[in-house]
């Protein structure tokens, strides 16, 4: 099998997040039956499955927020499930999350927002914190303007950005992207595509993208996990899956073919 | 252990200021790097190199704070260059220094003195009133094409509204009025006493009721249950663009959504104070009976023959004006929400504290008006 073969090869000695055998129930309705990866330290990885498959179910038990029925997450060498408060605020530390609409502090600013993390997880002192503020914001490709308005002013993509400099405040190894692209224009969206591979590139970034988006897969994408039916059907690299024989793989890949 | 050498070596070599970094250089130690980088003392020289062979760790938060002390002497990007570093620290270098160009940002919200606080908040009224007027307005004119077409009317939507404005509502407003009976009741109870005037206490407590306390408390009950929830509904429709989706279906969200609300309140309120004066009196019949020996058929007799029926008819006429201001305000402060969610709880609570004056405004208006027209 081309798919085993696959992952074998991308199984890195430096695993930061590893999910194993991790079951999902909603009342009767079983979501994930068994669903085990690993991603490997710098590794750019996107879980794809069609609407329904649980994906933002996933990333939010692997980062903690919602505790599944059986299975363990190790994040960072941490078991997710089994450790104490203290150890897992460490983790929270080190990564950083992306949700899908930004999930922005509505009643703060945009540098307030971004300057929450230094205010609450540093000593840094106060007069510190403005020049990093500008910078994280300059690291995303806005005007340092930007941060004297509220999320209500700003575009969608915009409010994707700041989220994203909030995300990378506090210097994390792992980024975790909830649908990065949606709701964005194609040039919007490739825009955020390059910022994020920047990034990546520049910082040693691992980054999780839970997306629907061909283009993304395309170009930053180094490897996809496709989940149906509650299990992981397929995992390597993006064109090692585009040539495996499963009606939902084929069809997701031939209905938006990338325009060559 | 934390001194200027643990961080940062600086060396003179072939005329160009060397900068040996050392260390962790991460947003944890942030603090003792920028102290380091100030005791340093360093001076403006023609070249700087950043050595980065020594160095264990590096993010971009570090390396901002070093580009910007360098800036911060005078340097320009060409004066500056690195070597030594491993790749990725490398390359995280490169993206900072050319991020970097723009870095003040504004990070508080403006605040403002109390003085324009204040100012600000009058001229906002201001606004606000010449809004609700306008408001008022194309409610008048949709209610005009009601008659012209009254299959418009929305009657089911009406009739649910009218069922969890004034049904629901009846356990507390029996509760707060009963109560508000028994203690005017009782403090009215303690004077007559002492005069053996207690038969004059049903004459005060029956007045003071169905006159006045009833319909205040009643509105004001109202204000705060439907008023606050006709806002939240409208401003989470608002919110979710579903108001936009009305209009799109080519119907108009004041009929779909304000009418109801509208004729649902100004029903249901009036019926809500009678109810309040049943209650209010029976808070009284309770203290006469159980403090002044009057007993309920006492009672009930002098209010027969002491109450004028004009004081609950008033109480109640006055209702109906109060439910229409509060409805209008709520509506239209829903209908203000902007898009997002923060706004919604500030419509909320502007909805009830505006309906609350107006009713207060409202009830001192009708007490000057009926006192003129001898009623």
């Amino acid at each position: 099998m081309d798919t085993n073969a696959a992952l074998a090869q991308v199984q890195r000695a430096d695993p930061v997040l590893k999910v194993d055998s991790i079951v999902t129930r909603f009342g009767q309705e079983v979501i994930h039956d068994g669903v085990s990866f690993t991603v490997g330290r710098g590794e750019v990885v996107a879980l794809i499955g069609g609407s329904g498959t649980g994906k933002s179910v996933l990333v939010k038990e692997v980062i903690g927020l919602l505790r599944p029925a059986s299975g363990t997450v190790t994040l960072l060498g941490t078991d997710v499930w089994r450790c104490g408060q203290d150890e897992m605020n460490a983790v929270r530390r080190r990564f950083g999350m992306l949700f899908q609409d930004g999930a922005l502090f509505s009643s703060l600013t945009v540098a307030e927002n971004i300057a929450v993390p230094f205010r609450e997880n540093t000593d840094l002192p106060a007069d510190m914190i403005p020049p990093l503020v500008g910078f994280k914001l300059s690291l995303v490709g806005l005007q340092p303007e930007t941060g004297g308005k509220t999320p209500a002013q700003l575009s969608g993509g915009m409010r994707k950005r700041v989220a994203l400099a909030r995300a990378l405040a506090l210097e994390p190894e792992i980024l975790f992207l909830d649908e990065p692209t949606s709701g964005l224009d194609p040039i919007g969206a490739r825009a955020f595509d390059d910022l994020v591979r920047v990034l990546s590139d520049g910082l040693g970034l691992t980054v999780f993208i839970v997306t629907h988006d061909l283009d993304t897969l395309h170009s930053i994408v180094g490897r996809v996990i496709v989940l149906a039916g509650g299990k992981v059907i397929a995992d390597g690299p993006v064109d090692a899956v585009t040539r495996i024989e499963d009606p939902w793989i084929k069809e997701y890949f031939s209905a938006r073919a990338p325009v060559a | 252990m934390n001194t200027v050498a643990h961080w940062i070596q600086h060396e003179v070599e072939d005329g160009a200021s060397v900068l040996y970094l050392t260390g962790v250089w991460r947003l944890s130690n942030l603090v003792a790097i920028s102290d380091a980088l100030r005791l340093l003392k360093l001076r403006l020289s023609k070249r700087f190199v950043v050595d980065g062979s020594r160095l264990q760790a590096l993010d971009t938060a570090a390396g901002f704070t070093l580009y910007r002390h360098l800036a911060g002497l005078g340097c320009t990007e060409s004066m500056v260059s690195v070597r030594g570093f491993d790749r990725r620290h490398e390359r995280l270098l490169a993206l900072v220094r050319e991020r970097m160009m723009c870095p003040p940002a504004v990070s508080r919200s403006v605040h403002r003195g109390a003085v324009r606080r204040i100012g600000a908040a009058t001229l906002n009224v201001w606004r606000l009133l010449q809004a609700h007027v306008a408001f008022v307005g194309s409610v008048a004119l949709e209610l005009f094409s009601l008659v012209r077409r009254p299959r418009l009317f929305r009657v089911s939507e009406t009739v649910s509204q009218f069922e969890t404005i004034c049904l629901d509502a009846i356990p507390i407003v029996a509760l707060v009025t009963f109560l508000i009976g028994v203690v005017f009741a009782y403090l009215l109870g303690l004077q007559a006493l002492r005069y053996g005037a207690n038969i004059f206490v049903v004459d005060g407590v029956g007045l003071a009721i169905c006159r006045e306390m009833s319909p205040l408390l009643v509105a004001v009950i109202v204000a705060g249950r439907s008023g606050a929830a006709f806002t939240a509904q409208i401003g989470t429709m608002k919110v979710q663009e579903e108001i936009d989706a009305i209009s799109t279906l080519g119907l108009s969200p004041l009929q779909v959504l304000v009418i109801p609300r509208l004729v649902a309140i100004t029903i249901a309120l009036p019926l809500l104070v009678f109810v309040g004066d049943l209650a209010g009196i029976a808070g009284g019949m309770l203290v006469g009976a159980l403090q002044l020996g009057i007993s309920a058929l006492t009672f009930i007799d002098r209010l027969h023959s002491v109450l004028p029926v004009s004081a609950v008819t008033v109480g109640l006429s006055k209702a109906p004006v109060f439910a229409a201001f509060i409805a209008l305000i709520a509506c239209r402060m829903g209908m203000l929400v902007a898009r997002d969610a923060r706004s919604v709880g500030i419509n909320t609570t502007s909805t009830v504290v505006q309906s609350i004056v107006w009713v207060i405004v409202l009830d001192a208006l009708f007490a000057i008006v009926f006192e003129r027209l001898d009623i």
